[in-house]
């Protein structure tokens, strides 16, 4: 491929006529390979684009659904157990111990399930929504 | 050969080391490791996206084609997730993407005594969750008012069941930017001390007599650990984004 491969007879910068004609070879059967490749491309780009991207995303949502769950029961329990020992005691003046703690590390359990379900759902159907808006770009300059 | 013995820790490697002491008025905001770090993210990205693109052929070099895969892949998760309107925060998601992106991978790159995984600390995590989460509240109050709110509200339900789940939607909200920042750092701080654990198993075989022989397993499994961590450094880069973007969606059109 290399320019000193073909003027290494002495010929640098000269191409010869043979020379040229490959090259106009190689560049023609270039532009044909573009054209057949580029009206493919255009046109399954969508949905070959997002299908790359959910077989890549896969690992990465697997890894999402473990965290939205403890997430839930983490927030949950740490509202409840404020509720519990700050907010109720001082501010309402009810002794509640352990009454919110259980409640709200049970409904933050729910919360969990609800993330993971959420986003399982999301993976099943996928992310986009053509529903979700309208194809304007700039839209949000009517809004203001 | 006591790796232990020498304060290899495996933890070490997530020390804050102070380089540059500045006081500021009692605050202290010495430069540390970490925000060198950052820097030199920041100049690498600024760098590299400001000379790839200084050229603006028409057929892209390879730098130039680099940044564009970037722009058309952050851009499209964008639209997919939040459609046409979340253009308008391509430029957050963008940089975040890139940001925890580069962090990530400079974290992978192996310089003694230096190394540094910034976005192995939940301080730095945390504080872009709550970027993200403060901007989707904020947006979406000043987009629907009090509406926003009705993304707790489910909808198609009982209204007897209301006050189950509004407590339900509500710390699932809550706990949105605690997953989004505990899944980064976590990803990273586990990832990185189950290599050095493994790395630190050659040397403690090597120095075992005739155990030493077994040394080549722990080097092969840190090699394909190695591999591994690059790939969850792109990937949790990527969920950040992705998340981000459904998050974003959320302000962006209201109710679910």
């Amino acid at each position: 491929m290399s320019p000193a491969e073909k003027g290494s007879d002495g010929t640098e910068g000269h191409l010869s006529p043979e020379d040229r004609a490959e090259f106009k070879r190689r560049s023609a059967e270039i532009g044909r390979k573009l054209d057949a490749a580029r009206p493919q491309s255009g046109a399954s780009k969508r949905g070959q684009g997002s299908k790359d991207g959910d077989s890549n995303a896969l690992v990465g949502r697997a890894l999402r659904l473990s965290t939205e769950l403890i997430g839930g029961i983490v927030v949950g329990t740490a509202l409840g157990w404020w509720f519990d020992t700050y907010l109720m005691p001082t501010v309402f003046g009810v002794k509640t111990w352990p009454l919110m703690f259980i409640v709200f590390f049970l409904l933050g359990s729910a919360a969990g399930m609800l993330n993971v379900v959420r986003s399982g759902m999301k993976m099943k159907t996928g992310p986009s929504d053509p529903s979700k808006g309208p194809a304007v770009p700039d839209d949000e300059d009517d809004v203001k | 050969m006591a790796a232990e013995g020498h304060g290899h820790s495996p933890i070490e490697q997530f020390e804050i080391k102070e380089l540059l002491p500045i006081n500021i008025f009692g605050v202290d905001a010495s430069l540390t490791n970490s925000g060198a770090y950052m820097i030199v993210a920041l100049s690498l990205i600024f760098g590299f996206l400001y000379f790839s693109t200084g050229g603006r052929s028409l057929v892209p070099t390879r730098m130039q084609s680099i940044s564009e895969l970037l722009y058309e892949f952050v851009a499209n998760t964008v639209r997919e997730n939040v459609g046409n309107q979340g253009m308008q925060f391509f430029p957050l998601v963008f940089s975040l993407f890139i940001f925890v992106l580069v962090l990530n991978l400079l974290g992978m790159i192996p310089i003694p005594g230096i190394t540094f995984t910034v976005t192995s600390h939940i301080a730095i995590t945390g504080a872009l969750a709550i970027m993200v989460i403060s901007i989707v509240i904020f947006y979406g109050l000043y987009k629907h008012g009090l509406g926003f709110f009705k993304i707790f509200v489910p909808s198609g339900v009982p209204l007897a069941l209301y006050p189950l789940l509004i407590p339900i939607e509500i710390i699932s909200f809550i706990s949105r930017p605690i997953s989004l920042s505990v899944r980064l750092f976590a990803n990273m701080l586990a990832g990185h001390i189950a290599l050095k654990i493994f790395a630190g198993f050659i040397g403690v075989l090597l120095g075992a007599g005739a155990w030493a022989i077994l040394a080549p397993l722990p080097l092969a499994l840190t090699v394909a650990l190695t591999a591994l961590e690059v790939l969850v450094a792109v990937l949790q880069a990527y969920v950040f984004a992705v998340l981000t973007c459904i998050y974003l969606s959320d302000a962006v059109h209201g109710s679910h």
